[in-house]
């Protein structure tokens, strides 16, 4: 019963890790979607091959026992087992590869052009977020950064090594491009929800296209390794498009009264 | 590039539209935007050269997105903000489309400054528009796509003068795509007679 009711206290409402997590995080993108189907698909091979294996292995062991064969079979060759035992592996590997590469391309195929843009720019350890899409200047620009909050200073719900002092604001389902970049070590910026990962190398741009289709909010962290403090982590927060527009206003204000 | 293509090709998209109920339903605002970009692109075309091959290249491409050349015979209302409406209903977004085509050729450059100052006067009224995708950098790597924008921008300045209204899409664009710490950087470059690209 304790153990029961641990394992509910455990499931959080929202998009984070949970402690002694085995599955996925619920899917919040079509991208995460064809993930977990993905390994879905392949699980069912897996089973499939592990229960014959272990059925011949078995069948091996018990059969031809040394108690109950003991004159040895000098079988060297049999073509017909030879070919069955070559095609046939053969088609199960085309059938984890066509859905594997179906999904590998059209995850990094832009379909349509995105809405907004956001640039996630890793820094040892916090991310700078800058949302130029609504710029009059080279220099004036919503940009933050984004840090995560330390242990001590926790309050009460907060999620440990997870949570941000600034989320950074999406508006859901619309399209997105995120850019990836660094500016000082490699950084990977991943989201599991949103079926996300995407390394931060300085000097390159990476491009990111996703597609949120419920409002929530949504943990990540640095997934590259990239010093002591590695793992600091991103917080996604996708809200209605109306009430992005205002958050991306309300902020541009100020950051425009300040330039 | 104005072939007319009425509203057959848009209850294509929209029968594409049911299959994927939820995802599609959003995918026709952004649409909305990239035909914008591709009129707007057909109008500087004396500029980039290779820029005028992208409209051809984008609409057989992606037939979800043929709608707008429609545009010709609307013609006045002004595009509404984009933010506060619904993304569902299909026919109104191409209404709105061909309206906002139309009417995007003759007054981008006023329409976006006009934005600015609704962007800094009243709150809600933020346009998601962005840099569309551009099939020359379909990869995961866009970093030649910010560094081209730049270029194309600074091209257009030293050839129409500082001020030309053709040349600000290009600016959007690179704005949106390059971190503010590179474009910080090329400026001063640029000041300096240091800049490593060909302007
Ligand atoms: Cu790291």
């Amino acid at each position: 019963m304790i153990v029961l009711e641990w394992l509910f206290l455990t499931i959080s409402p929202c998009d984070a890790a949970e402690p002694w997590q085995l599955g996925f995080q619920d899917a919040a993108t079509p991208m995460m979607q064809g993930i977990i189907d993905l390994h879905h698909d392949i699980f069912f091979f897996l089973i499939l091959i592990l229960v014959f294996v272990s059925r011949i292995l078995v069948r091996a062991l018990w059969h031809f026992h040394y108690q109950k064969n003991p004159i040895p079979q000098r079988i060297v060759h049999g073509t017909t087992i030879e070919i069955l035992w070559t095609i046939f592996p053969s088609i199960i590997l085309m059938f984890i590869a066509i859905p594997s590469f179906a999904l590998l391309y059209s995850m990094d195929e832009v379909v349509v052009d995105p809405a907004i843009t956001i640039k996630a720019i890793g820094h040892q350890w916090y991310w700078t977020y800058e949302y130029s899409d609504y710029n009059s200047s080279d220099e004036e620009s919503l940009t933050f950064d984004s840090y995560m909050i330390p242990e001590d200073d926790l309050e009460l719900g907060q999620l440990r090594l997870l949570e941000v002092d600034n989320r950074v604001v999406v508006p859901a389902k619309t399209h997105l491009r995120i850019i990836v970049t660094s500016a000082d070590v490699l950084h990977s910026w991943a989201v599991p929800s949103l079926g996300v990962k995407c390394d931060a190398v300085p000097g390159r741009l990476n491009q990111i296209s996703i597609l949120v289709q419920r409002e929530g909010v949504y943990y990540g962290q640095c997934s590259e390794i990239c010093g002591t403090n590695h793992a600091f982590s991103i917080v996604v927060e996708a809200v209605p498009r109306k009430d992005y527009g205002s958050r991306v206003s309300n902020q541009l204000i100020p950051q425009t009264g300040e330039a | 590039m104005a072939e007319p293509q009425p509203e057959k090709t848009l209850t294509l998209s929209q029968q594409y539209a049911l299959e994927k109920e939820d995802k599609v339903g959003v995918d026709t605002k952004p649409v909305e935007v990239k035909e914008v970009e591709n009129t707007v692109n057909a109008t500087s075309e004396e500029v980039v050269a290779e820029r005028d091959e992208e409209p051809p290249a984008a609409s057989p491409k992606e037939s979800t997105e043929v709608p707008a050349p429609a545009a010709e015979e609307s013609s006045d209302s002004a595009p509404s903000a984009v933010v506060g409406g619904e993304s569902s209903e299909a026919s109104a977004d191409a209404a709105e489309t061909s309206n906002e085509t139309a009417a995007e050729e003759n007054t981008e450059n006023a329409e976006n400054s006009s934005e600015q100052e609704a962007v800094e006067e009243e709150a809600p009224e933020v346009k998601l528009e962005t840099a569309p995708a551009d099939f020359r950098f379909p990869t995961t790597n866009q970093t030649r796509h910010c560094f081209t924008r730049y270029i194309e921008y600074h091209r257009c300045v030293a050839a129409k003068g500082e001020d030309a209204p053709e040349c600000d899409k290009f600016q959007k664009y690179y704005r949106s795509l390059c971190p503010g710490e590179w474009v910080e950087r090329w400026n001063e470059q640029r000041e300096n007679g240091t800049f490593p690209g060909p302007l």
